[in-house]
């Protein structure tokens, strides 16, 4: 009956298995290190589109009330003699 | 110059990356989600070099990966299949000619539908012969081939399932037979012109049966595994099945390794394998050897409900049952057969619906947040520590790992209950239905979804799926933080495992059995990393290596690598081998094998690894185990229901995310809130299944335009509901609290809290893609709403008269303090600009406003000639009597209830006070005048009510010149003789103006309205007073005013500075002489104080209002002068003149006093005492009063009969003379009361006398009446009213 196991190397594959890990350290430090830097564009994207979308708020009502006081500008200016003292 | 990498990643830390947007969104970040490690990535192809014996393994296991994978698709397909017969054309009757092409055209259409069936029955009889090949391969007893592999029995087991999803689905979609059908029919018609179409004839045969067949798939595969099975041993693929029924069995009896997908994947197949297994009496002997069928059963009793599609459930009973039509030999397995029928089932709602767990669910979550959030913050802490201590940094990465892992559970058990939840309702459609419901028109969907959930059922859900999105957006983004502690916590284990648990099982347990000693040393050989310390110290390095031989266990340095899914498949397979002892057939269990000669302990210890090995995986694969975890997708699907309910898309209404949306905005549950937006990410979930797993666009696209759809109508029901919250919220602010606590019901008007502020702060919705600035839509809305509502109240006011004015100052007032309340949470515009813009007076030259302007058309049309004067109570009151102008008025205006107070018990409290003041005009409604309209506009009202007045003197002076003229010349002193009654008669006969009624109504009417106006000015004057008076009580003390005792004013301070100055500049001084502290600001404070002290001073000690009036009336009637007042020739009084216009006011007086007495109409009713003030106020101007009293004709009635009287008295005479006089006599007494009134008044605030007393020359000739300085072009100062 064929038994399992029996690797027929083993001395060679714990030496390949031994590098395997280390090479993996590094590959897992590296992928690690790019998610994290992807995690930071993402989180960086959000968060500056907040800050836009509050920004873009207030000049929203700074823009609205410019547009006011233009009007009121422009009727007074359309009316010099009343402003005459 | 190079950077290393971790101080660049740190670098990047110290950008500010706060956020002030709160957490109340799912996740719906889903970049990428490349193929995990949950199936290898690279094909198990490193399994090579383990040198195992396993290539004939990894091949077939790639192989039925690779099924698994098309047969996913293959599912898809057929689950979104939708019927294209019912798209097809008809052609009406004139086109019959091209029947034939239109038959061509549908063939050629329905060719690319049917070519896809064609493609699954062929992909179906290959995976079902592949499989079965496999099955026999690894079943040999004789094993010359290492495997199977627990991967590969997964593999089976998916595939089978895949298989089964596949053969289900086929028997459920009735489109796909239709379909057929009618190419069947086209094609006959078609290939009526093709030669040689027997083998397409064939084709197309083969496709009907395996269409029409049900099971065929199934029965396909069964005669597959058993064909060359027969020619060879006998019972081989039995073994496989067997085995596999063991081990899914046993899995899910653990459920410990288990995510929902697994599980149910597990439950889907198990029925089937059954029945395959026990085709002969033979086989079902073995099975029960192996397998007690108790535990069968027992196991589809727990989950007589699976879920198979989203919209489509199996039930191991009813499986059981119908293949054991097409099965003879399993129909012998009574037991099995008998086994309840979902609907037969006593009510298992305790366990499926999730409002029975709900508040254990609730528990949960909490409690795992906190942890989770404080295994976090020791993991950060951990992380900025430069050198930790090993064994605390193992201890804290470890918790870090053991709350993943409980979270996975968690949400696994959550997604489960809702999946199962969803079944069971599928399995039980609606049957009571509220009462409103036409049940004829319920589709069926409707009946299992809409009308399947309560109302708390709902809330339930809503509560549980934001539970899973927010632990799962919670896990989501800690992704990159927890990874290496948790790839060094799995390291460690496995270390832990191979370098120590193992050696101590081959020192002791094993070291007598060579074979399993080789396999565990194997086990090593492939996984231990024995040199994980190489960068520590030497010495360090040294003492673990020895210590491994010692008993306490290896000492290792952590590393963050986890194992590859290869060496975990190595594993597993190494230990099932080991357990098993290289012989599947052995009767029992997996690991409850008693028979087998490894020690209990060891068993155990090697079993729970095993099953920690399978759950490794899912954690490598974190982001993508998260993803599937909180994959709500499933609850939008209902392509079957589609289909038999033979509509192209149900309405939103009976959508499950929508339902949950519009149960949180209907249910306005202050904690449902939220959780709002959660609903919205079950969209997101199945737009990413319908793109990615299903592969449809028009999927895609059909719930795109649902969420479109949804949520337009969802950020406008929600701004109502926000709106409608503020306003009440405002509305029972403004309710005196003292009356609400007195009052039995007052908490009907309290307004419950909600929390709108997290979602008034959401920047980024997540939906689809895109990403929505929910806060700027809101506040849009907002901002029109607000915009509408005071439209819609100057409306209301429009349509009403003017004594709502009250009501609409206190409705005005309720917006501006929601508007207040609202402003702290949102940035909208301000109140006074969108009252401006509404009140149309934006432009610096215009003094009129919307409001102004409607105030004057009211007094002109409808106040000033309908009403009528109280003198007594200073109120305005409708004639009741006069058959009132009738004036156009637009309707009220319909709005809903938030549009006035928000709630309806609000809006009848404040009613009921507003209607307090709906039938008068009095000094409230003034205030309210004088609030709304302001310093701005009521200069305008005033000169236009002014104008009014000149007006009305204008029109009425040729009507008085008309009366004048019927007037006798010379009217001398009614003689005492005739009494009473004499005098009267003498008086109409002076009066010959008995034919010009409608003149004298009118004359009347004209006095009326011009009194009307100036007694409505002077309650404007007692307002303004009094306005006048708080506001310089408010900055007396601050501007050191002191009122002096004549009404003047005096300044406190002797060197003129005001307190408020003095107190800034010395402010300032001392800040100069300190130098500690900037002095700019207090200079400008010092120059502000000083302006305002300006500013303030300036608008103290305004002048009456009525005064002017009174002065500018007067110019209007120095005009008329001469035509009045009769300029006396002898200079002194002249008692006979009929010229004067007291005259022709005391005849009108008189006989509207007679008028009075009789029945209606009631002339006193008509006129009121404003006639009274408009009269004399004309007399008192031109100088006449003394005149009036002396010669009116009521006055001189009164003298005589006062005379009369004591006569009557002192002889004691019957008073015969006064007889029948005695109601005009007291209406004349009271007329002369109220002129005495009104005179006195005039005196007090016109003074005419000391003027009059110098109006006698030096000569001795008095001047008949001082020239006023003014006239009416002196008056323009004031605005125009056209202007």
């Amino acid at each position: 009956m064929a038994r399992a196991g029996g690797i027929t190397n083993a001395v060679n594959v714990g030496i390949a298995v031994q590098a395997d890990w280390e090479n993996r350290e590094f590959i897992s430090h590296i992928s690690l290190n790019v998610r994290q830097l992807f995690d930071f564009l993402v989180q960086f994207e959000a968060t500056t589109k907040s800050k836009l979308a509050s920004l873009n708020e207030k000049l929203d009502t700074l823009e609205r009330r410019l547009e006011l006081l233009e009007v009121q500008v422009s009727t007074a200016t359309a009316n010099p003699n009343l402003f005459k003292t | 110059m190079a950077v290393p990498v971790e101080e660049a990643i740190a670098a990047l830390s110290t950008f500010s990356l706060e956020d002030d947007q709160p957490e109340v969104q799912g996740p719906a970040l889903w970049v990428s989600s490349e193929r995990g490690a949950t199936s290898s990535p690279i094909e198990y192809s490193d399994v090579y070099a383990y040198r195992l014996s396993l290539s004939e393994d990894t091949k077939a296991l790639n192989q039925l990966n690779t099924l698994i994978q098309e047969g996913k698709e293959m599912v898809s397909v057929l689950y979104a299949y939708r019927s294209c017969v019912k798209a097809l054309p008809q052609l009406p009757d004139s086109m019959k000619q091209s029947q034939a092409d239109l038959y061509l055209e549908t063939y050629q259409v329905l060719d690319l539908e049917m070519s896809r069936l064609r493609e699954i029955q062929r992909w179906q009889a290959s995976a079902a012969s592949k499989l079965a090949a496999d099955m026999q391969r690894f079943s040999r007893p004789e094993r010359r081939i290492n495997g199977p592999t627990v991967t590969h029995l997964w593999s089976m087991l998916k595939l089978l399932d895949v298989l089964v999803q596949l053969d289900h689905l086929k028997n459920a979609k009735a489109s796909i037979p239709n379909d057929f059908s009618w190419y069947k029919r086209t094609f006959t018609q078609v290939s009526i012109q093709w030669q040689d179409t027997d083998s397409m004839r064939e084709e197309l045969d083969d496709l009907q049966i395996f269409l029409s067949t049900r099971w065929a798939i199934l029965l396909n595969l069964h005669v597959e595994m058993f064909r060359v099975n027969n020619s060879l041993t006998n019972n081989s693929v039995e073994d496989i099945l067997q085995v596999l029924i063991v081990y899914a069995a046993e899995c899910l009896e653990l459920d410990f390794a288990l995510l929902f997908p697994e599980r149910h994947v597990l439950l889907r197949v198990l029925p089937v394998l059954v029945v395959l297994a026990t085709s002969s009496e033979k086989d079902s002997e073995s099975l029960n050897k192996r397998v007690k069928m108790n535990r069968l059963i027992a196991i589809f009793k727990n989950d007589p409900v699976i879920p198979a599609f989203p919209d489509l459930h199996l039930s191991p009973a009813a499986i059981l049952k119908e293949l054991s039509m097409y099965f003879p030999k399993f129909s012998a397995q009574t037991r099995l057969l008998s086994l309840p029928a979902p609907h037969e089932l006593p009510p298992r709602e305790r366990h499926y619906l999730i409002i029975n767990h709900i508040g254990a669910i609730r528990a949960e979550h909490d409690d795992f947040t906190i942890r989770f959030a404080s295994a976090m913050n020791q993991l950060a802490l951990l992380k900025s520590i430069d050198s930790p201590d090993i064994e605390w940094s193992k201890e804290v990465k470890g918790c870090m790992y053991d709350m993943v892992v409980e979270g996975f559970q968690l949400l696994s058990r959550w997604s489960c209950r809702i999946w199962e939840q969803c079944a069971w309702k599928f399995s039980r459609p609606c049957k009571d239905f509220v009462e409103s419901v036409d049940t004829s028109s319920v589709s069926d969907y409707e009946k299992v979804v809409r009308f399947n959930y309560s109302g708390d059922e709902r809330k339930a859900l809503v509560e549980l799926v934001s539970y899973i999105k927010s632990i799962g957006s919670m896990m989501q983004r800690c992704d990159t933080l927890v990874a290496d502690a948790l790839w060094e916590t799995v390291h460690a284990e496995v270390q832990d495992f191979v370098q120590n648990t193992l050696a101590a099982m081959l020192r002791t347990t094993f070291r007598k059995k060579k074979d399993l000693c080789r396999i565990l040393s194997d086990m090593r050989t492939l996984s231990a990393d024995w040199m994980a310390n190489t960068t520590k110290p030497e010495s360090e390095l040294q003492t673990s290596q020895h210590g491994g031989e010692e008993n306490k266990g290896n000492f290792f340095f952590p590393r963050a690598v986890a194992p590859t899914a290869a060496q975990v498949h190595c594993l597993q397979f190494l230990i099932y081998e080991v357990v098993s002892g290289g012989n599947m057939r052995k009767p029992g269990g997996l690991f409850g094998n008693s028979s087998s000669d490894i020690p209990a302990n060891d068993l155990k210890q090697l079993e729970t690894f095993f099953y920690k090995l399978s759950f490794f995986l899912h954690i490598l694969d974190y982001s993508v185990t998260v993803a599937t975890l909180t994959d709500l997708g499933f609850l939008w699907f209902r392509e079957f229901y589609l289909e038999s309910s033979r509509v192209i898309q149900f309405p939103i209404d009976c959508s499950l995310p929508w339902m949950l949306v519009d149960h949180v905005l209907e249910s306005q549950n202050g904690g449902l809130i939220e959780s709002v937006l959660m609903p919205f990410d079950i969209y997101n979930d199945s737009a990413q299944h319908a793109l990615t797993v299903l592969k449809q666009r028009f999927l895609y696209d059909e719930i795109e335009a649902e969420v479109d759809n949804c949520f337009d109508i969802f950020v406008s029901r929600l701004c109502e509901a926000i709106f409608t919250h503020y306003k009440s919220w405002a509305a029972s602010e403004l309710l005196d609290p003292s009356f609400l606590f007195t009052l039995d019901n007052g908490e009907k008007f309290s307004v419950r809290p909600m929390r709108f502020t997290a979602l008034l702060n959401m920047k980024r919705v997540k939906l689809l893609g895109r990403t929505i600035n929910l806060r700027s839509l809101i506040a849009e809305r907002m901002n029109k709403l607000f915009r509408d509502n005071l439209e819609f109240l100057f409306d209301r006011f429009e349509s009403q008269d003017l004594c709502a004015i009250v009501e609409l100052e206190k409705l005005l007032e309720v917006l501006q303090m929601t508007h207040e309340f609202l402003s702290r949470d949102l940035t909208i515009d301000s109140f006074t600009i969108m009252l401006s813009e509404m009140m149309e007076n934006i432009s610096l030259v215009s003094y009129s406003s919307r409001l102004a302007s409607q105030i004057w058309t009211e007094m002109q049309n409808d106040f000033l000639p309908n009403f009528i004067l109280c003198n007594t109570t200073q109120r305005f009151v409708r004639s009741s009597k006069v058959p009132s102008a009738p004036v156009q008025k637009p309707s009220v205006p319909y709005a809903k209830p938030n549009f006035y107070c928000g709630t309806s018990e609000l809006n009848s409290a404040h009613q009921s006070f507003a209607r307090l003041h709906s039938g008068f005009f009095g000094l409230p409604h003034m205030f309210s005048i004088v609030r709304l309209l302001g310093t701005r506009s009521l200069p305008w009202l005033i000169r236009a009510l002014l104008d009014h007045i000149s007006t009305k003197i204008t029109t009425l002076e040729p009507m008085i010149t008309g009366l004048q003229e019927a007037l006798p010349k010379s009217i001398g002193l009614l003689p005492f003789d005739g009494g009473v009654t004499g005098c009267m008669r003498l008086v109409k006969e002076l009066l010959k103006w008995q034919s010009k009624t409608e003149l004298k109504t009118e004359i009347l009417h004209g006095i009326k309205e011009v009194g009307s106006a100036l007694y409505w000015i002077g309650l404007l004057d007692i307002v303004l007073r009094e306005v006048d008076t708080t506001q310089f009580m408010q900055v007396a003390s601050w501007l050191g005013l002191i009122p002096g005792t004549d009404g003047q004013i005096l300044q406190s301070q002797e060197d003129g500075n005001s307190p408020v100055v003095t107190l800034f500049k010395s402010a300032t001084a001392a800040t100069v002489s300190s130098n500690h502290i900037n002095p700019t600001p207090f200079y400008t404070m010092s120059k502000q104080a000083e302006a305002a002290d300006l500013l303030y001073k300036a608008n103290l000690n305004t002048g009456s209002v009525l005064e002017y009036a009174l002065a500018f009336t007067s110019a209007a009637l120095d005009k008329y002068c001469t035509k009045w007042s009769a300029a006396p020739k002898t200079g002194f009084i002249d008692i006979t003149t009929s010229k004067d216009f007291y005259r022709i006011f005391s005849g009108l007086q008189i006989e509207y006093l007679e008028d009075c007495m009789q029945v209606p109409p009631n002339n006193h009713e008509m006129l009121g005492d404003s006639v009274a003030w408009g009269g004399c106020t004309i007399i008192y101007l031109l100088g006449q009063q003394l005149h009036f009293e002396l010669f009116d004709f009521s006055y001189q009635v009164l003298n005589i009969a006062e005379v009369d009287s004591a006569a009557t008295r002192t002889s004691n005479k019957s008073p015969h003379l006064s007889q029948g006089w005695e109601g005009l006599l007291e209406a004349m007494k009271k007329a002369r009361r109220l002129n005495n009134h009104v005179f006195s008044m005039l005196k007090a605030r016109c003074p005419l006398e000391d003027k009059q007393a110098c109006a006698i020359k030096q000569s001795g000739a008095p001047l008949h009446r001082i020239k006023f300085e003014n006239t009416v072009s002196a008056f323009e100062t004031l605005p125009q009213k056209c202007s």
